[in-house]
């Protein structure tokens, strides 16, 4: 195995798994900074705005919205710290609250939404930071017109 | 203001129907804000790419809406 093949091997899922746990870290991982605060503002705006909209109980929901759940957890890092919350706020509820519906269909839809497309816009990020880590010459491409003045 | 911010993610915020059609917008632009950062090659071409998508989007998902409602006024 070549240097530069090695290099690749350890970088790209390490690079993937930064994506994972901080929208866009990854990309800052390789050294697209710019790149990478622009995809970590934009994806943990849009699922916040979402937890915001629809409440933490009704977005974040792994038993009642499974699939939706699925595509939230590429959010990684986000989804870990909504579902902390959501059972914080489950354990302070009393029986007749915690049988009561967690919020109404119209903003549960709308946060299950943006939460759900978060998650998987920041799939589209990790095989992203993934795909770079394996082409490191374009990486260095990017870096450079980043530096030219491009950024 | 941690009981704030607390309460801002914890209870949901009640929408009419007009808001959360208005809600689209935001959510096409983080799309195509991601989208375009991942296949522009400098950033300084984002802008612009970015909202020439976003209207594309937008446009879009109203010719297909006009499209069906057209088709349903037709049909029913």
């Amino acid at each position: 195995m070549s240097n530069h093949e090695e290099s690749a091997s350890i970088r790209a899922p390490v690079a993937g798994l930064l994506a994972w746990l901080i929208p866009g870290l990854g990309h800052v991982y390789l050294g697209l900074r710019t790149r990478g605060v622009v995809l970590l503002v934009t994806v943990t705006a849009t699922f916040w705005t979402g937890v915001a909209v629809g409440g933490v109980r009704a977005t974040v929901d792994p038993y009642e919205r499974r699939l939706w759940f699925t595509a939230q957890v590429c959010t990684g890092g986000n989804t870990i710290a909504a579902y902390v919350l959501r059972q914080r706020v489950e354990q302070r509820l009393t029986p007749a609250e915690k049988m009561a519906p967690a919020s109404h269909w119209l903003p549960a839809d709308v946060g299950v939404h943006y939460t759900g497309v978060a998650g998987l816009l920041n799939l589209l990020v990790i095989l992203d930071a993934v795909a770079r880590a394996e082409r490191p010459r374009a990486v260095a491409r990017s870096r450079n017109l980043a530096t030219a003045g491009s950024s | 203001m941690n009981g704030l911010m607390l309460a801002l993610f914890t209870s949901s915020i009640d929408l009419t129907g007009a808001q959360r059609f208005l809600l689209m917008f935001p959510l096409c632009l983080s799309i195509a804000v991601v989208y375009k950062t991942t296949r522009c090659e400098t950033l300084r071409e984002l802008p612009g790419a970015v909202l020439l998508l976003w209207v594309t989007i937008v446009v879009g998902m109203f010719a297909v809406g006009l499209g069906f409602w057209v088709l349903f006024t037709s049909l029913v």
